[in-house]
């Protein structure tokens, strides 16, 4: 096992276990290496991930356990990338959602090597990245977000949202409207109607 | 009460378990189901009422309460009613409305009983499937009680045949043996409404040259977009064709088809999916709206579809957009004081045009400073005219009828009968037409023109789009002809309309404008008239309609117009004097609760000569309201042909046999609508006859009193065990040593996994819970999430929250993504993977997320059943999870929990879900703010100060108040 120094700590460092993968013909948006180390895919400090493919795992039913097993306590982050290979998954994958979760790993599946690949490109390349694309943040301009918050209603899309622009001028003016003024608006049928009235007028919390 | 509906019910009291009925759509089934709940007597137990539709509860209490006296009393239950009433309501023996999911966990946390249901009552039969709700809490029931009787309903024949073996699929998860049908051809339906039939005037209206040319285009491009379909080779060729798609169920074939592969689809094809629908409106709508409401939803569409539409930039889709724009009006170009037509072979047919509307047209005053000038056509609808002259027809008929049995016919019977009902699909035509006889048609048009116009003047202010310049050369060429116009290689600008073009309309607009800032006195700002418009509006929805004589109340518009008219002599003499207008009176219909229903006026109009047109009803047939046996009409336009409203005029005819009626049907004579009409009737006609298949070759097992589906019956007496415990064997599986149980929060029970669940003999604890869906130990909490949530979620930062959340209160937080059966499983092809790293692709959401919470677990499922696998497999060697420590876990300590809290029927969840959703309001304000207001109209009309003040900052406060001010940028 050696820790990455200098030029190769931005590569994702491969086991020789790994020779042969056609895996790793996928691995193209990020430079990778051979190294001697314990896990499959070395992607970060405390990063470490292991591959195997429901069909091997069929062959080799006790495999993931023992590499599990090797990797002991040493990383942050176990990843095992599945590599979802053959059709009837469900008892294999019931095996190896077991095993990984008793042992502290994260399981991912992929139905492509092109899918793994990725996976093991993404987790390196974002290893140091904040949530902020997972926590809610959206583009900002005020059309996205009027779309953003129109479309939450059920039925309504976003040639609605431009209608409803269009007729009212403002967030300010479709929230007011009547039933029969939304009515009017075309593509706005009964439902979406109902819909976006109650949105509007319905107190927030119904009255117990 | 029909013959055939006995028929109905005496079959199906034959069974004591129940039975399944089928029966065309429009065969009153709300008449039936109270009829048969009028069977019902409080010393048989308590009968439910399940999965009903709120129109279809609403019309059945209004159909009991006019019963009388002695039809049992139906009740409600909703989640609002505290759970000892729920509890004493159950055990009353009356008959109640309940969801089922406050059904199954008022089950499952025994606060009813199954010995003392007597029945089941559930509709809408077709939406059923073994793993649903329904099917659960039948399971319960009927472990309980062997006396249960179960009667399914559905008026939706197609539905039923969707899928294989269907109905036989949902008999057994009813455990129910028999399905009764009732197509409308059945001998004694077809005897029952043809006794009397109505008397029926077909009437034929031929569609406008421009109309036909819309229709073709449209089915032409369809055409395309199907044969594009047909090349992906992942469908099944039969059922693409032009006339299975203009049903919405066409939609659901092919998304049946789709379904299974739908993540391995290519953009393309997706894209394909949605065109065709968007082309199906446009097929819809053109025979419904009235030309500048269809160009204005053309602008809309426009504007909103994205460039990666297929149908847009075909070359028919071009003459869609032309032929439309020439509905409305078209450009001449000035030269040399002489007007020149776009092109030769469009010359003539405006000419001709214009003469049409010679006494009509009214062009704007011409712009010297531009060359192109904006001259209107406005066609009117043809069933306009039409319309009119049914009713003065009418009302000839009556004048004459009149004088001819004057002495005999007594007074109230003469005013009883004189009500027209004119039935529209929608509201909006309803709105139209009344407008149309009251104000005259083409000044409805004309107010539609005006709105349509200054809803484009704010784009001057805007900077322009210099992709939309470009000259006016080659625009209408050979159109009218047929020939295809020679498009160039940029697509983009068929769409769009020209600069030239687009001065012109604003000029128009900008002149109107100012009139209205001249001549209206008050302050004209288009967004206050619209204000101002608005409250009109409310005043009328409030029911202050005493408009005999202000007509301007209806439309603050008219101030405008009437104005206008002055202006121009041959408009004033069109116009029709608001005193002359008589009677807008408004009738609410007795017995529809006020709130729920949009008023129903009765209208009169005025005919040219002056002379009163009989009065009017306009009924919207999307509002589901049996309204014929309220209003009692003798004559019925049928202005939108709609098979299942022919079949309630039937039904009513039959139900008051000696009283005329004359039925009228407005059909555009070759159109799609025509097509669409009598293909709904051979459709629905194949469901049954393949219903009628199926029922002959049905396997059904004979369930045994008592031991349904292999579950064996209560060895001991309900009460020292808990309800479901006694029905943990359930699904023919090993005993299980050791009861598991699952704690699930409240709101999982709109999905199916608890029944699953249930099914592998788990106990099902129902509460809130404010972290997870699932408790499956004291360490494993688990948020389930299908695909369609798991995106949803990780574009909302919901799902972060929730990691964030399950992590820091349980040792094993689990993320279970779960596909479903039917589907494929996997995200997406493998060509749908970009080439580099982004931001937007799921793996890399997934990669975070693991990331940022490496001790969150991830589980992948296949389907439901793999999930209840799952579950089984991760509990087995834990403890049992504590109910009441589940219960505390995540809750703010200062607003303690209360027992029966089921939030999502406590909140307006659409509402908090939009407020969560606009700018400046965050995960930790949006309490304070519901706190604050009542309601987002509310919100809308808080002060900055207050707002400040609720969401704790000017700042947060500033951004939100200018978002919801903002004025929409308008484009055209």
């Amino acid at each position: 096992y050696v820790r990455p120094h200098g030029n190769s700590r931005n590569a994702i460092l491969v086991s020789h276990r790994q020779k042969g993968n056609p895996l790793l013909k996928h691995i193209r948006n990020v430079r990778w290496e051979f190294a001697d180390i314990v896990c499959d895919y070395l992607l970060g400090q405390e990063t470490c991930a292991l591959y195997l493919s429901v069909r091997y795992h069929l062959l080799h039913p006790d495999y993931l356990y023992f590499r599990i097993r090797e990797l002991q306590k040493k990383f942050k982050l176990r990843v095992v990338l599945c590599h979802v290979d053959i059709e009837d998954v469900v008892k294999p994958l019931l095996e190896i959602t077991k095993t990984s979760m008793l042992h502290d790993c994260t399981l991912l599946c992929g139905w492509s090597l092109e899918e793994c690949g990725r996976y093991l490109e993404t987790i390196k390349v974002y290893q140091h990245k904040s949530a902020d694309i997972i926590q809610g943040q959206m583009d900002t301009d005020y059309m996205s977000r009027l779309n953003h918050a129109l479309t939450s209603i059920r039925h309504v899309n976003k040639t609605d949202v431009v209608t409803l622009g269009s007729t009212f001028g403002s967030l300010a003016h479709i929230m007011d409207a009547s039933m029969e003024d939304l009515g009017r608006c075309p593509g706005i049928g009964e439902r979406k109607v109902k819909r976006l009235y109650e949105t509007f007028h319905e107190p927030f919390k119904r009255v117990v | 009460m029909v013959q055939f509906h006995q028929h109905i019910i005496s079959e199906l009291l034959e069974d004591p378990t129940g039975g399944l009925v089928i029966l065309s759509g429009g065969l009153s089934l709300h008449k039936l189901i109270s009829n048969l709940v009028y069977l019902h007597h409080s010393s048989q137990g308590t009968l439910l009422i399940l999965s009903s539709y709120p129109s279809q509860k609403q019309s059945i209490l209004n159909y009991s309460n006019s019963a009388g006296t002695l039809a049992p009393k139906i009740s409600e239950i909703t989640s609002d009613l505290p759970s000892h009433h729920r509890t004493s309501l159950y055990t009353s023996g009356e008959v109640i409305f309940v969801t089922s999911r406050i059904l199954i966990v008022d089950l499952l946390s025994n606060r009813l009983k199954a010995s003392e249901i007597c029945g089941l009552i559930i509709l809408n039969a077709h939406t059923l499937s073994e793993t649903s709700t329904e099917a659960f809490i039948v399971r319960i029931l009927r472990s309980g009680n062997s006396k249960l009787y179960v009667r399914a309903f559905s008026d939706n024949a197609q539905a039923m045949v969707s899928g294989f073996a269907k109905a036989e699929k949902i008999l057994k998860c009813l455990f129910l043996r028999k399905v009764h049908l009732w197509p409308r051809f059945q001998v004694y339906v077809s005897q029952d409404l043809e006794k009397e039939p109505p008397e029926v005037v077909d009437v034929r209206v031929p569609m406008s040259g421009y109309m036909i040319g819309i229709q073709k285009a449209v089915i032409e491009v369809m055409d395309a977009c199907l044969k594009e379909m047909r090349k992906t080779n992942k469908v099944d060729v039969e059922d693409l064709t032009v006339e299975s798609g203009l049903f919405k169920s066409f939609d659901e074939i092919i998304r049946r088809q789709l379904d299974p592969i739908w993540h391995t689809l290519g953009k393309k094809t997706k894209q394909l999916v949605s065109d065709l629908k968007t082309l199906r409106k446009l097929l819809d709508y053109l025979v419904r709206y009235d030309a500048v409401t269809y160009l204005k939803y053309l602008d809309s569409l426009r504007a909103s579809e994205s460039f990666r539409s297929v149908w847009i930039f075909a070359e028919s889709s071009f003459k869609i957009f032309e032929y439309a724009k020439k509905r409305v009006y078209y450009c001449k170009r000035l030269e040399d004081g002489k007007i020149v037509g776009q092109s030769k072979a469009a010359a003539p047919k405006k000419r001709k045009l214009q003469e049409k509307n010679k006494d009509k047209e009214d062009s704007l005053p011409e712009n010297t400073n531009s060359k192109v000038v904006l001259e209107e056509v406005l066609e009117e609808a043809p069933k306009w005219k039409v319309f009119r002259e049914i009713l003065e027809e009418i009302k000839d008929e009556r004048q004459k009828q009149a004088l001819s049995t004057e002495e005999f016919v007594s007074d109230t019977e003469a005013i009883d009968n004189r009500t027209v009902l004119v039935a529209c699909k929608d509201e909006h035509s309803c709105m139209q037409l009344e407008e149309c006889i009251t104000k005259g048609p083409h000044k409805a048009l004309r107010d539609e023109w005006e709105k349509y116009l200054l809803s484009k003047v704010e784009l001057q202010s805007l900077p322009k789009h210099d992709r939309k310049k470009k000259p006016q050369e080659s625009q209408g060429i050979g159109v009218l002809d047929g020939t295809i116009r020679k498009t160039s290689g940029n697509n983009k600008d068929v769409s769009s309309i020209s600069k030239q073009e687009n001065d012109a309309l604003l000029a128009a607009a900008t002149e109107l404008r100012k009139e209205v800032k001249k001549d209206d006195g008050t302050n004209s700002e288009i967004f206050e008239d619209k204000a101002e418009h608005q409250k009109g509006k409310k005043r009328r929805a409030s029911r202050n309609i005493q408009t005999t004589s202000n007509v301007d109340d209806k439309n603050s518009d008219d101030a405008t117009v009437n104005k206008k008219s002055e202006k121009h002599p041959s408009e004033s003499r069109k116009r029709i004097d608001p005193k002359v207008i008589g009677g807008v009176h408004t009738s609410i219909d007795e017995g529809i609760s006020a709130d729920k229903v949009t008023i129903r006026k009765h209208v009169q109009g005025v005919d040219t000569e002056g002379t009163m047109l009989p009065p009017v009803h306009f009924y919207a047939i999307e509002s589901d309201t049996h309204i014929l046996d309220i209003l009692k009409p003798s004559v019925i336009i049928v202005y939108h042909p709609d098979v299942d409203f022919v079949r309630e005029i039937e039904i009513y005819k039959s139900e008051n046999p000696s009283s005329k009626l004359k039925v009228y049907f407005l059909f555009y004579d070759e159109s799609t609508e025509v097509q669409k009409f009598e293909a709904s009737i051979s459709r629905e006609n194949a469901a049954f006859e393949s219903l009628i298949r199926q029922k002959s070759m049905m396997m059904l097992p004979a369930y045994q009193e008592g031991s349904f589906s292999g579950f064996e019956p209560p060895m001991e007496p309900a009460s020292t065990t808990s309800q479901n415990s006694i029905t943990r064997k359930a699904g023919g599986r090993k005993t299980i040593e050791k009861e598991m149980q699952v704690i699930v929060d409240m709101r999982e029970f709109m999905s199916n996994l608890p029944n699953v669940l249930h099914q592998k003999g788990m106990r099902i604890v129902p509460v809130t819970l404010e972290v997870g869906d699932y408790i499956l130990s004291p360490l494993i909490c688990v948020e389930r999430k299908s695909i369609q949530d798991l995106f949803g979620s990780f574009a909302s930062g919901r799902l972060y929250h929730q990691a964030e959340m399950m992590v820091r209160y349980y040792r094993m937080p689990v993320l279970l993504i779960e596909f479903s059966q039917d589907k494929s499983f996997s995200f997406q092809s493998a060509w749908d993977i970009s080439e580099d790293v982004t931001p937007n692709s799921i793996i890399s959401k997934l990669s975070l997320l693991a990331l940022h919470f490496p001790r969150l677990r991830i589980v992948w499922s296949r389907s439901l059943h793999a999930t209840a696998e799952i579950f089984a497999s991760l509990k087995a060697n834990q403890d049992e999870p504590d109910e009441a420590k589940a219960l505390r876990v995540g809750v703010p300590s200062e607003d303690g929990i209360i027992e029966d809290d089921v939030r999502a029927e406590n909140y307006n969840t659409s509402a908090v879900e939009f407020l969560r959703r606009l700018p400046g309001v965050t995960d930790s304000n949006y309490r304070a703010l519901m706190d604050g207001c009542k309601s987002l109209s509310e919100l809308a009309t808080l002060p900055m100060e207050r707002l400040a003040e609720l969401m704790g900052g000017q700042k947060a406060a500033k951004i939100l108040k200018d978002f919801i001010d903002a004025k929409y940028p308008r484009l055209l």
